[in-house]
């Protein structure tokens, strides 16, 4: 019986609202708009955490801004392996794990979904495919740049005769991603919006607090997977 | 469910944007604090491990410095007693000789007075017996009175030695 309220809920309010506007010929959606709102806020977050940065903190934003980014960083460099290298690629890998957790939680705000303009981006797949194809593109960018044509090498080793799977696995690392992400967050807001059609009041919120860990998970998840493609496309042989 | 190339594009560029602006205005910032943080207390330590290091060091010879210093003490007491000592010993003897040599001195000129004076006791005598010889000559005396004169001189002369 309830199932197909469940369902058809689900379906008209997580879904796209359709294009609100068009700008430079490209439609605007909600979840552009929301990607905006984001980047506005973390601009105006990024000035607020650097203002008055003092050699020794003292305003809680910092030491709070720099225990995470000590926190990423040391994660990130568990991976990569070397300080200096994950330095180089720490503005995109940092900036992926920012954005996603924002979108991911962005989800969480009430109306996320209901209200016109507002939308978690990483709940849909146009989304998360733009993020793998970044990883894609900065992944191959990278290992060119390390190690110029030999990079190309690696995809004959270590027999020749994997080529075309070592091909087919540079395409199917972006498209796991790009799934992974959408699938999870999109899930999750389904299943919360279902709570919430059956039961607005007090059904959503476990559902809600596990969306808070799941969102960071999958924000860990997938800077974890890009900074791997990263450190393996550069690291040397 | 559906997939809209407008949003892909627009992530992508949203994204490459804010990579840009994250970099400029949070990681670069945030980063560069702390490593001069990081720079200034490796500084710090380095600067203290160093100081300490002299510290030690200055210590060292400090208590080098003593234990010489002590070493010396030492050995210009032992040396002071060693003189001391020889200079008393010096003394005494010279202190020791002196006295014999005073009193062989004295010894000398006891026996030359006692010399003179035998020698003057001889003249004396001599000139007595002449004056005595003189007197009996002159008196006649019997050979009592002479034998009581030559007691007389003997006696006499028995006291003047």
């Amino acid at each position: 019986m309830f199932a197909t309220p469940v369902y058809a809920a689900a379906e008209g309010s997580a879904e796209h609202g359709g294009a609100l506007f068009t700008l430079f010929g490209l439609e605007v959606t909600s979840v552009t708009t929301t990607m905006w709102g984001l980047m506005l806020f973390l601009t105006v977050f990024s000035f607020l955490a650097t203002r008055k940065l003092g050699k020794v903190p003292t305003r809680r934003l910092q030491i709070f801004m720099e225990m995470g980014l000590e926190q990423i960083l040391g994660f990130l460099t568990g991976i990569i392996g070397d300080e200096a290298k994950t330095k180089r690629y720490f503005p995109v890998l940092g900036s992926f794990f920012i954005l996603i957790l924002s979108s991911n939680y962005s989800g969480l705000l009430p109306g996320a979904g209901h209200i016109p303009g507002l939308q978690a981006p990483t709940s849909t797949l146009s989304v998360t495919a733009a993020f793998a194809i970044v990883v894609f593109f900065a992944t191959h960018y990278y290992g060119f740049k390390e190690k110029g044509w030999g990079y190309l090498k690696h995809f004959v080793q270590p027999i020749p005769i994997l080529l075309p799977l070592n091909i087919v696995e540079e395409f199917t690392k972006p498209l796991s991603l790009s799934l992974r992400l959408f699938g999870n967050i999109y899930s999750e807001e389904m299943v919360i919006v279902g709570l919430f059609s059956l039961m607005p009041l007090f059904l959503p919120v476990p559902m809600q607090l596990l969306s808070l860990l799941f969102g960071f998970i999958q924000a860990l998840v997938f800077t974890l997977l890009a900074s791997i493609y990263i450190s393996t496309a550069t690291a040397g042989h | 469910m559906s997939f809209s190339v407008s949003d892909m594009i627009w992530a992508i560029i949203n994204f490459l944007i804010l990579v840009v602006i994250l970099n400029k205005f949070l990681f670069k910032p945030l980063l560069k604090t702390m490593d001069a943080r990081k720079d200034e207390i490796k500084q710090d330590l380095d600067a203290a491990a160093q100081a300490n290091a002299e510290a030690q060091k200055t210590k060292e010879e400090y208590l080098k410095q003593m234990e010489e210093a002590k070493a010396d003490a030492q050995q210009i007491i032992v040396q002071a007693t060693k003189i001391g000592e020889e200079t008393r010993e010096k003394l005494v003897n010279q202190a020791q000789e002196e006295a014999s040599r005073m009193a062989e001195k004295a010894r000398e000129m006891i026996r030359l007075e006692k010399d003179e004076a035998l020698r003057q006791l001889r003249d004396e005598v001599a000139s007595l017996v002449v004056m005595a010889a003189g007197k009996v000559i002159e008196q006649t005396i019997d050979l009592e009175a002479h034998e009581q004169l030559i007691r007389e001189f003997i006696a006499e002369a028995g006291d003047a030695s």
